[in-house]
């Protein structure tokens, strides 16, 4: 049995990954593409620790599926919202002819 | 008696029903008005006959009654009042209620057949004077407006709904006085009446008003009464008496307000006619008379309104003297008769006064009358181009010099008698120098009389005026009406054998003044009226007179009369040079304290803050989220230190 730190490391790195692109990245797409990473290491986060749980808890048997089920909300809330900002970034690029989102300071005082 | 209050009203509901539907109707609605005025001319002579009739046991009359020894004296008063509004709500003990009153005495009667008859001649008059005017509806709805106003200012019982009509009446005569907005001196000469006027109604709202916080009540009869019992102290009854004057001092053109009456010559003649000789100026005169019980408990008040009448008479008779314009004479004529009324009323000539504002108000609207006779067939106002007219306009030349002998003092004629009375009046109760300085006035103005008598309608006729018609008859019917009164109303004066006690026992305000004449100041007056007219007809018919010209210009006191005094400067210098630049320095505190500073003070600091602030909004997605994580690690490292 894997220990859980293990899978938090992996959680946290992926997380501190995606969380740099979304800063420093400049193309749209790109940021979109580091959301779904800090979703996918959320995932792992859970996932590990339902199962780590729920082995602790009742012996060799899972009994506690909460971690999985909000991981599987989290990947079908993730796909929809990857077909959406792929849909505005198409838009965006149809508009404006760039991706690039530090062109993008419509909202600007 | 109950609906005198019909009398104003009809008036009232004329003008706007003129102003909505005249334009449909024939001659632009102006018989409505001349109806309206005219059925009040019918109820007058009703009230008259009514008020004859009653006695202090028919419903609303009484006499005061005296507390000492219970006995009555004082004219007959009538009054009846309706709820107007309650101040507060009513019922509690601080609400104040609010009437609709009117108030009958011998005063108010006598002024409501004055105002009536002279609005009817003047509205009948304008028929003609006014035909083909493109504002010949709106003159007669404005014309029947002031009607009301004033009979309801005749016939107020109250210091408020005076003060209202006051003040309706002010608006109308600014509204006339520039009917022909079109003309710049026009609209100057109404705008100058309007402010010149507000000046002394301040003073009056005011009085008003201090009599109200002493009283509790606008009711005239229930200050009277404090006045009477001790309730107003003598200071108080000065303080108040001395505001109204200033009131009265602003509508009757005394000095120092009388500047605006002889540009109000501005308007049509028959508003001259109407609301600046024979009515609204004398309102001024009516509020003094109204208010005689304030007046009378403070001797030195009476002293004022001697002093200002006097002055204002002695000095507008002088400058009637040099004035070349023929409707400025007779403004200066009537500035100086109002002057004399003041001082009748200062030496307690109650009734010599009443009974000179009707004989003066006849014969004035008759001289303006005539001289817009004149006026409308030679368009000509100087009499220095016209002369001879009497050949041209005979009935013209006859009512007017009726007019100007009756002004002028000439016996049997009815301003003959109320200036004797005047007379008598100052003789009685003023000291010498008052009586040679109002003898002074009655020779000027005789001799002004005389001036504006001869020169235009005697002498040489111009050429060019030889194609001069007479009157048409809807102006010479009332001029002719006006005549009679001007020569037959003095008869009014004795004690006729039989009940009538003469106009003194008719009007008079504590006790009955029955008829005196006293003949060695008769004949006095009667000498001067005379060589004044003898002086006029040498200087102006046998030639004299085309010298003047010549003549101005090189005597000091010639130029300063006819500079008029230099009031009009004095005030144009006190505008320039005091008024305005405190103006200038209240608006300047205006736009830079009050607007940059106050105003938009606060406005502007919210801006620049604004302005400060917003530097974060930068449009980056990437910076929002960075504000989030940089959020979330101070909330994290908080927590951390916190929870351990």
């Amino acid at each position: 049995m894997v220990p859980l730190v293990y899978f938090q490391l992996l959680s946290a790195a992926l997380f501190v990954i995606g969380l740099y692109g979304v800063l420093a990245r400049r193309s749209a797409v790109l940021v979109v593409m580091s959301i779904e990473l800090m979703l996918n290491a959320v995932n792992i986060n859970l996932i590990a620790a339902a199962a780590h749980l729920g082995y602790r808890s009742v012996g060799e048997v899972f009994v506690h599926f909460d971690g999985q089920i909000i991981a599987i909300f989290i990947i079908t809330v993730a796909a929809a919202e990857v077909g959406l900002a792929l849909a505005i970034i198409l838009r965006m690029y149809r508009n404006r002819g760039t991706v690039n989102v530090d062109e993008i300071d419509l909202m600007r005082w | 008696m109950t609906w005198a209050w019909l009398i104003p009203v009809l008036s009232f509901a004329a003008a706007p029903l003129i102003v909505v539907a005249g334009r449909f109707l024939p001659g632009k609605g102006s018989f409505l008005a001349i109806l309206a005025i005219a059925a009040g001319f019918g109820l007058f002579w009703l009230t008259l006959s009514g008020f004859l009739e009653a006695n202090t046991s028919t419903e609303g009359c009484a006499r005061i009654v005296s507390a000492e020894t219970g006995k009555e004296s004082g004219p007959l008063t009538c009054q009846y009042e309706k709820t107007w509004f309650y101040a507060g709500l009513p019922g509690l003990e601080d609400s104040v209620e609010l009437t609709w009153g009117i108030l009958i005495d011998p005063v108010t009667v006598v002024m409501l057949g004055l105002v009536t008859f002279v609005a009817l001649m003047v509205q009948v008059y304008s028929l003609g004077y006014m035909r083909g005017d493109p504002k010949f509806g709106w003159y007669y709805a404005v014309h029947a407006l002031f009607a009301a106003s004033m009979l309801t200012l005749v016939l107020a019982d109250n210091f408020l709904l005076l003060y209202v009509s006051w003040e309706l009446v002010g608006a109308c005569s600014y509204l006339l006085i520039g009917f022909w907005h079109e003309r710049p001196a026009a609209r100057e000469a109404a705008k100058k009446a309007f402010v010149v006027t507000r000046i002394g109604d301040v003073g009056m709202l005011v009085g008003i008003l201090l009599l109200w916080r002493e009283v509790g009540s606008f009711e005239m009869s229930a200050a009277f009464e404090a006045v009477r019992n001790g309730a107003i102290g003598e200071g108080t009854a000065t303080a108040a008496a001395l505001l109204l004057f200033l009131g009265a001092m602003g509508k009757s053109a005394q000095f120092p307000f009388h500047v605006w009456l002889p540009d109000a010559m501005e308007g049509p003649t028959p508003v001259s006619a109407l609301i600046h000789a024979a009515t609204m100026v004398v309102a001024g005169v009516y509020l003094v008379a109204r208010a005689y019980p304030i007046f009378e408990a403070s001797g030195s008040a009476l002293l004022v309104v001697a002093i200002i009448g006097l002055l204002t008479a002695l000095m507008s008779s002088t400058i009637a003297l040099v004035s070349t314009d023929l409707k400025r004479i007779l403004a200066y004529s009537t500035i100086s008769h109002l002057g004399l009324m003041m001082l009748s009323l200062g030496a307690f000539g109650y009734t010599a006064a009443v009974f000179h504002l009707l004989a003066h108000g006849f014969a004035k609207a008759l001289l303006f009358l005539g001289a817009g006779s004149v006026l409308h067939s030679t368009e000509e106002q100087d009499v220095r181009n016209m002369g001879g007219l009497r050949r041209v306009m005979p009935l013209t030349t006859i009512v007017f010099s009726i007019g100007a002998l009756s002004l002028g003092g000439i016996p049997i004629l009815s301003g003959f008698w109320s200036k004797d009375e005047i007379l008598l009046a100052v003789s009685q109760h003023r000291n010498v120098v008052f009586l040679i300085l109002t003898l002074v006035t009655a020779f000027l103005s005789a001799l002004y009389m005389a001036r504006a008598m001869f020169v235009p309608f005697f002498g040489q006729l111009p050429a060019k005026l030889e194609h001069v018609h007479d009157a048409p008859p809807s102006m010479a019917v009332p001029m002719a009406l006006l005549a009679v009164l001007a020569v037959g109303f003095g008869f009014l004066a004795f004690n006729w054998p039989g009940e009538y006690v003469g106009f003194g026992g008719f009007v008079f305000d504590a006790k009955p003044h029955g008829f005196e004449f006293l003949v060695w100041l008769g004949a006095i007056s009667i000498v001067l009226a005379v060589v004044a007219f003898a002086i006029g007809y040498v200087l102006y018919i046998r030639g004299a007179y085309r010298s003047e010209r010549e003549r101005a210009g090189k005597s000091g006191l010639v130029k300063m009369v006819e500079s008029k005094y230099y009031i009009d400067e004095v005030y144009q210098w006190t505008i320039d040079r005091l008024v305005l630049i405190f103006a200038n320095f209240i608006g300047l505190f205006d736009r830079a304290v009050v607007n940059d500073l106050a105003v938009n003070g606060p406005a502007n600091t919210v801006r620049h803050v604004g302005i400060a602030l917003r530097v974060h909004i930068t449009g980056h997605v990437y910076s929002y989220a960075l504000g989030m994580v940089a959020g979330t690690l101070v909330v994290a490292v908080i927590w951390w230190i916190v929870a351990g």
